[in-house]
């Protein structure tokens, strides 16, 4: 396979219209390449979360180009994007938003659900992830039943079952205390030994010293970039 | 993915939020059983008085009776002339062939004695036709004929409570009465007729029937009036046909102005009566839907109360679901199929507790009650139609919009 997984050229985003207008995101250049670690920071404001739901296809840039496996995004129908979503992305949350009423085990099934993966596969995947996270004696109980870093596992969990090509990860650590939040860490690189590609959103200075490249955002641009030696 | 799982993921959604289900199909239970229970009830009203009509000769009849104009209006000519005469009957016959039946009517208190019981109570001298015109049915012996009245003959014929009060249990046909000392033979003995407005009420609608006394008219004028005298006191007419209604009632009214020269009688027109009822009927059919449509109404407001209090956490929901790949479709048909079993299982219980209701109603008041197929699709289907659009309509925003924009939705 030849090329970027991801290639950003010139994105922008722009919220509300006219005099109102707030330009998120000024036009931002980036590539991806499998198997890289990269972790995206910068000050509230800079536009890493936008940046981050863009490219997790949750949110539309008013501009610029985003191909996605050589794929370009914004000529694609809602219908394939969706299929995108469930196929080619893991995306995991600062608030884990997992449904407060669904088991875990039904939660990290839900992407192989639109998936359209049957339902015993479905079973037997998720119970895997789950064990991979550590929480398969937790399948059958409620996220509000089990603390911040187990639910921030399960969404982990649930980022991983459909083997995507890319993990996305928005502020994952955000609402973790320290502890928890190397033991987040401490997934995340297993996974990049295992060769998964992860972009991770956060201010979390300890992620940014494993990650492979450090990209900061200041502004709605790219202020700079630093690649960890090899 | 296969419908039968989105379905199964809409089933698994609605257990996991059994409270928020169980409140929704609450509405439109609610709805539907007011909504049928309102109609139930305006159409019992209708029921009955039809019932009433129907069982008594029906909507077709008319009648004349005798009343003494103002007394101002007259000159010494006209008072000698007042009342409703035998030739005015016969005259109708002749003229007004919008009236199939004509039945001259005299009626007024005799003495009347059985053996050793005796009473002051009225006769009426009447026409064989009257016993088809108000439905009048034989339990014993029979009605007299024309040939009764071609030969005058003193024979009577009973109502069931005064059948009672002369002879008690013993079967009064062959046996004599006498009329003001007349003595008449019973021929017959009518059936007892029952019309109650409401259920174990102990007032019969048709108890004047049960007490008639009647004789041939042709006999009672020769024992009991003088000679010459052909006064009577009421007509009893029937309709050819519906349509024949206003021009006969017209011609009627010409007829008896020309011949009296003063309006000493009045009408009773059952017709009349009926469309006057359903004027009234139908205003109070329209305040009584007024109320079935607001409870049903309130019903969807209810539904849409629930869906908007659950609407952030179904936005985020539906955030969450499109995050992880559910196409727009997938989302509503989710929904879908959550509106379509609150409303499914709304609208049948809601009809069972509406009939039951209806029912309840009917025997706590003892007023009737009906219930057609097409009142209950009505409440039904507009139950459904609420239900579906106060149940979809946070789906369909949900289910358009970014998952980004979703996510956020506070």
């Amino acid at each position: 396979m030849s090329g970027s997984l991801i290639e950003l050229q010139s994105i922008q985003k722009v919220y509300g219209e006219g005099d109102l207008a707030v330009e998120a995101l000024r036009g931002i250049d980036l590539s991806v390449e499998r198997g890289q670690y990269v972790a995206i920071m910068g000050p509230s404001g800079s536009g890493k979360s936008t940046l981050m739901h863009i490219l997790g296809l949750l949110d539309t840039p008013t501009g610029g180009s985003y191909r996605l496996d050589g794929e370009e995004v914004a000529a694609l129908s809602r219908r394939r994007l969706a299929h995108l979503r469930s196929r080619s992305i893991g995306f995991i949350f600062q608030n884990f938003n997992l449904l407060p009423r669904a088991s875990l085990l039904r939660n990290v099934e839900l992407p192989l659900l639109y998936a359209g993966v049957g339902r015993g596969e479905r079973r037997r995947r998720a119970r895997a992830a789950l064990e991979l996270v550590g929480l398969l004696n937790r399948q059958r109980h409620r996220p509000n039943e089990l603390s911040g870093g187990q639910r921030q596992r399960a969404a982990i969990a649930r980022a991983l079952v459909g083997e995507p090509a890319v993990v996305m990860a928005d502020e994952p650590t955000g609402n973790l205390d320290q502890v928890t939040g190397l033991e987040i860490l401490d997934i995340f690189d297993e996974l990049h030994r295992s060769g998964q590609t992860l972009l991770v959103v956060t201010h979390d200075q300890g992620v940014a010293t494993r990650a492979q490249r450090v990209v900061t955002l200041v502004d709605g641009l790219i202020q700079s970039e630093r690649r960890a030696a090899a | 993915m296969s419908p039968a799982e989105l379905v199964r993921e809409g089933f698994v959604e609605m257990r996991e939020h059994l409270g928020r289900t169980v409140l929704q199909t609450l509405g439109v239970i609610l709805g539907v059983a007011s909504v049928v229970a309102t109609l139930g009830m305006t159409a019992g009203q209708e029921a009955a008085r039809d019932a009433y009509f129907r069982s008594s000769g029906g909507t077709l009849l008319m009648g004349v009776y005798s009343q003494p104009p103002a007394e101002t209006e007259l000159t010494a000519r006209q008072r000698a002339q007042t009342g409703l005469k035998l030739s005015d009957a016969a005259e109708i016959r002749r003229t007004i062939p919008g009236f199939d039946q004509v039945v001259a009517e005299i009626s007024g208190p005799h003495q009347v004695r059985a053996g050793a019981t005796e009473m002051t109570e009225r006769i009426t001298a009447i026409e064989p036709e009257f016993q088809q015109m108000r439905d009048l049915e034989i339990a014993r012996g029979r009605f007299f004929t024309s040939y009764d009245m071609a030969t005058r003959a003193p024979v009577i014929v009973l109502g069931s409570t005064r059948a009672r009060e002369l002879f008690g249990t013993a079967n009064p046909v062959g046996k004599a009465v006498s009329v003001d000392n007349v003595r008449y033979t019973v021929i017959g003995v009518m059936r007892e007729k029952v019309f109650k407005w409401r259920e174990n009420s102990s007032y019969n609608a048709y108890e004047w029937m049960n007490r008639l006394m009647m004789v041939p008219i042709t006999s009672y004028e020769q024992r009991h009036m003088k000679a010459g005298d052909d006064k009577i006191d009421e007509l009893n007419l029937r309709l050819a046909s519906a349509e024949s209604h206003d021009e006969a009632k017209k011609a009627l009214e010409r007829l008896l102005r020309a011949r009296h020269g003063v309006v000493d009688y009045g009408i009773w027109d059952r017709k009349e009566r009926l469309d006057q009822g359903e004027r009234e009927g139908r205003i109070y059919n329209l305040t009584f839907l007024a109320c079935g449509v607001i409870s049903l109404l309130v019903g969807g407001i209810v539904i849409t109360n629930i869906m908007l209090a659950s609407f952030t956490e179904r936005m985020r929901e539906v955030g969450v679901r499109k995050a992880l790949g559910a196409t727009g479709p997938q989302v509503f048909l989710q929904f879908l199929v959550e509106s379509l079993v609150v409303t499914v299982l709304g609208g049948t219980v809601g009809l069972a507790l509406g009939i039951g209701f209806t029912w309840g109603i009917t025997k706590l008041l003892m007023v009737q009650m009906a219930l057609t197929p097409a009142m209950v699709s009505a409440a039904v289907g507009a139950a459904g139609i609420v239900g579906l659009i106060f149940g979809l309509y946070p789906a369909v925003r949900a289910s358009r919009l970014d998952p980004a924009v979703a996510l956020r939705y506070e």
